[in-house]
This record gives C-alpha cells, structure tokens and sequence, in this order.
C-alpha cells in the first residue's frame, strides 16, 4: 500500500493526476472502493434474483447496533469491528433461522427484526454517547473515506477474497435453490446450506463496506446497480457484469467527485447518489426505448 | 435400468387434513406408471414422498440395480420472474454445470445445452427469458432440464401441462423411448385418453389407492366416474407424519 500511496504522490505532483491523488486517505478510499464494488454489485443480483433487498437493508440497520455494542464493551469507537460481526451475523442467521421455522411472511418478519434492531440501538447510544463522541457515529452511519485504515483495506481484501471463491462454486447452486428449490434438492443439493452461505456473504460484504459506504447506505448499494443491470441486460451473465461494473464506477465516481467539487457529502451519500443516477438513466433510457 | 419403488404403509397429512393413507403399491422398475386421480386426491403429495421432498408415514424404498443412479424430475409448476434476465438457456446451464453463469466461457457446456433444448423443440428460444416463455414453453424447458444427465428415473408432475398437440405427442414418443432404454418412469396425470395411449401402469389414488393395473383394465369408460370422484368415498383414520422412515431418495 505505501508504494501505491507513493506512486499516486508523484503522480499528482507531476501533474498526471489530480491534487486528491496526493492524500494517503484517498487511495485508502479508491483501493476500497475497487476491491468493494464489484463484490456488491455481483452480490446485488442475488439479492434481487432472492427477493432479499429489505433484508439486506434490515442487516445494514442493525450495524448501528454492532456498533454500539461493540463500543459498550470496549472496542474502539472508531473501528469496533468484533461488535459489528458478531451483532450483524447472529441478527442475519437468527432472522433465516425463524423464518425457515415460522409461517410468519419474509417481509413482516424482517420488519420486525429490522425494528427491533434499530430500537435496541437507539436505546444503546444513550449509553454510548456517555463514553465518545457521538458524532464519530456519523461515519459508521453514512461511510468516510477518511477513516480507512490499512487494517479496513486487510479485513476488506479478506472479506472480498472469500466471498469471491465462495461465489465461483456456489453462484449457480445458490441461484437454483432459490428459483427452483425442489429441483435443486432433488439434485442433491442441500438448499438450507447455500440459502445460510449466501446470507453470510450478505452480512460479511456489509460489514467490510460499512467504512465506505456506511451502515445505513450499503443496502441500497447491494440493490441499485442490480436495479440498473436488470433494466440494461439480457442473460445472467451480462446481468452480473454490468451490475459489478455499475456498483464499482458509482464507488470509484462517489469517492472521488466530491473531493474534487470539494463538496462536504459523506462518500456514502455521494456514492448512492451516482448509483442512483445510473438508474435514472437506464430507466429513462428504457421508457424511451419503450421497453419497459 | 431404472429402480423399482416400494411403498409401504405410506401416509401423510398436513395438520388436520390427511392427505394419503395407507398407500402400498410396489412399482416395478423399466416400466412407465401413471398416477391418476381427483383433484385434491393426494398425487402431487406423493411424487414429493417417493422424492425425499416431503415427511411421510411409513417407508418407501428405492430399490436400485447397482449404484444409485440419476433422478430426473419435472415439477407441476415453476414460477419464473418475468423481469430477471434469466434466460432458457441459463437455466439449463444452471442445471448442467458448476461454472458461474458470469464466468461460464466452457463452449462445450452451451452446445450440450443447446443440444438438449433443441431435443425439446426449444433451441430457438435458448436466449429468451425464462418468465417470458409461455406454461408449455415452461414445461418443455423443465422436461429437458430433467432429461440433463440421462436419468434412471424420472418422476414428472403433469407435465404436459399448458402443452400444445405438437408437445404432448412429442412427450409421448419420448415417454415411449425411455421405457424402451428401461428407464423407470413414474408421471402424474390427468388426462384419460392420453393416459391410454402410452403402455403404462395406472395408480388411482384419492387418498387412498383406489385401484392399480394397467390402463387398458383401469381405465374402462364404466369406471371412470366412480374412479375420479372429487370426495372421498373411504373413511379415513387419524395419520402421523413422521420424517425419520427410510427412503434412499431423500
């Protein structure tokens, strides 16, 4: 990372890249952004294809409970890592695990686990505003792209690495088992096992882009390229491509936009915003198109 | 050559409402059976039984020849979402191979793909969506994903359902030839007059098994009604599903 961070210094002092090139933070920012973004855009259309975009919406809330935790018994409030996993993958698991033992509807259910996770973290940061300040939360909430350290970019490139040789065996498996189940168990194919498999990849992406996007925002970065790709494509293939290609641009595009305007937006924020703009734009392209 | 299947004792019910009871058949292996009935009689329910899909009451055996062998099996329905650019031809390869659809360069897999398709009259909608193609279109598409790894037994759910002439009369002819390879075939069914055109061994089940044998003695016209009757003529007694019997399959 140093030698990139020196290359990117002389670049910018040579004048071939731009003035923001020169801070270390920013090339933490971009190294994130481009090892996160094609996780979840390819991510993203699983959780479209499984209908699961309020759950993965309902485990980026219940970070701020992670986090909360996690500061309560100790951790550093700037990066309280332990809290944040264990809180996030009990939440996703216990949430998969009742559903697949209820009649309860996906959605209600969710709901309600959504709630309870963010009432209990609301009730946790009366307790945890006693012990920092509260504004450090901001970060977690809505992602800071000054705030990535070596050790994110570690946990992050870890994160990323299994998820993606998790993916190149289990892809298609875990597709089948959630358009056709029966088939996939007549198959021989254990459709609990990839339904759990998928739902920890989910929880593991979030936690890893919580620094970058945060908490409250990686949901919808998980849906919005995926929204866009499905608009723009026609097979599987292309569809996780593009989606992949979206998610990692609008990162690269929301880190990098707002240092350069130097407008004061968290990179959450301004990454959304550029994903949500490609979604615009596909669906307009496609009403005009008349191929809505 | 495919397996012969016995049921024993077989019952299931979902909470109050008994569903099957004290099915015992035994169904001989290479041969095509047909499972007929009312509606609401329990068919559906006991393919997903034979297929390990379903607890059940009592014992069904899988009696292979050798190794476990391959398991071909078609659902009655399939619900595929319009808007996901997930095409026929994505759907086979979903089936066939471990390969990511976003990472599959293998050719071979898409000519065995489009191969097997074209076996079902459907090459050339390989690259349309899935939620696109109409029931019968559906159908076809689920028949040559099942007919993938030249199974030993398929097990298919009224899949002629949604079907043109052109399909059924082909699913027949292919129905015909699978027998001829000793395959064991066992579909669920409802209509008669196709039922009597293939060689096959007719199951009545409405509940309970009405009656079995083959169709030309089953199905005679002075029989029919009072073999598809809607309600059940039989009392039925109380039956607990239990998930710990043995079946192979499952």
């Amino acid at each position: 990372m140093d030698t990139l961070r020196l290359l990117a210094s002389q670049g910018a002092e040579a004048g071939w890249l731009s003035e923001s090139f020169s801070y270390a933070f920013m090339v933490n920012a971009l190294v994130a952004a481009l090892l996160v973004g094609p996780l979840l855009g390819g991510l993203g259309t699983l959780v479209i294809a499984k209908r699961l975009a309020f759950f993965s919406e309902a485990v980026g809330h219940a970070a701020l409970t992670g986090i909360a935790i996690g500061v309560l018994l100790g951790e550093p409030p700037e990066n309280p890592i332990i809290g944040l996993f264990c809180f996030c993958m009990i939440f996703a698991l216990l949430l998969h695990f009742v559903r697949n033992r209820t009649a309860v509807p996906y959605d209600t259910l969710v709901g309600v686990f959504l709630a309870v996770a963010l009432a209990g973290g609301a009730a946790l940061l009366m307790y945890v505003a006693r012990k920092i300040n509260i504004h450090m939360l901001e970060n977690v909430l809505f992602g800071s792209i000054l705030t990535i350290t070596d050790f994110d970019l570690l946990v992050l490139g870890i994160s990323c690495l299994l998820i993606i040789v998790g993916l190149m065996f289990t892809f298609n498996r875990i597709l089948l088992a959630s358009i056709s189940p029966d088939i996939a168990k007549v198959r021989g194919y254990n459709t609990h096992f990839y339904d759990y498999l998928f739902v920890m990849m989910i929880t593991l992406v979030t936690i890893a882009a919580v620094k970058i996007v945060g908490a409250v925002l990686v949901g919808a970065l998980l849906l919005i390229p995926g929204a866009t790709a499905r608009l723009m494509t026609k097979n599987m293939g292309s569809f996780v491509l593009l989606s992949s290609l979206l998610a990692t641009l609008s990162c690269l595009i929301g880190t990098l936009l707002p240092m350069e305007l130097k407008l004061p937006i968290p990179s959450g924020a301004s990454i959304i915003l550029v994903a949500a703009s490609f979604f615009l734009i596909a669906t307009i392209y496609r009403i005009v198109g008349g191929r809505s | 050559m495919g397996p012969s299947i016995s049921l024993n004792d077989v019952g299931l019910r979902y909470e109050n409402n008994i569903v099957l009871q004290d099915i015992s058949v035994s169904l001989d292996a290479g041969k095509c059976h047909v499972i007929m009935g009312p509606n609401g009689g329990g068919k559906t329910s006991l393919l997903r039984s034979i297929l390990g899909l379903t607890p059940f009451k009592g014992e069904i055996n899988v009696n292979w020849t050798d190794s476990k062998g391959k398991i071909g099996y078609v659902p009655q329905k399939a619900t595929f979402e319009p808007s996901l650019p997930l095409t026929v031809l994505d759907f086979i390869l979903l089936n066939q191979s471990r390969s990511p659809l976003f990472f599959n360069f293998n050719k071979k897999h898409k000519v065995k793909a489009l191969a097997q398709l074209a076996r079902l009259g459907m090459a050339d909608r390989a690259m349309f969506r899935m939620g696109q193609l109409s029931g019968g279109e559906q159908q076809r598409v689920l028949f040559a994903q099942a007919l993938l790894d030249n199974p030993d037994l398929l097990i298919l759910d009224e899949p002629t359902n949604g079907m043109d002439d052109q399909g059924v009369r082909y699913f027949e002819s292919l129905i015909s030839d699978l027998v001829k390879e000793q395959k064991t075939i066992l579909v669920v069914h409802h209509d008669i007059s196709a039922v009597r055109r293939l060689e096959a061994t007719v199951h009545v089940v409405n509940g309970v098994l009405i009656e079995s044998g083959d169709a030309s003695e089953v199905l005679q016209t002075n029989k029919i009604e009072q073999l598809f009757n809607h309600y059940r003529s039989t009392p039925v007694s109380d039956v607990v599903n239990d998930s710990t019997v043995n079946s192979e399959v499952a």
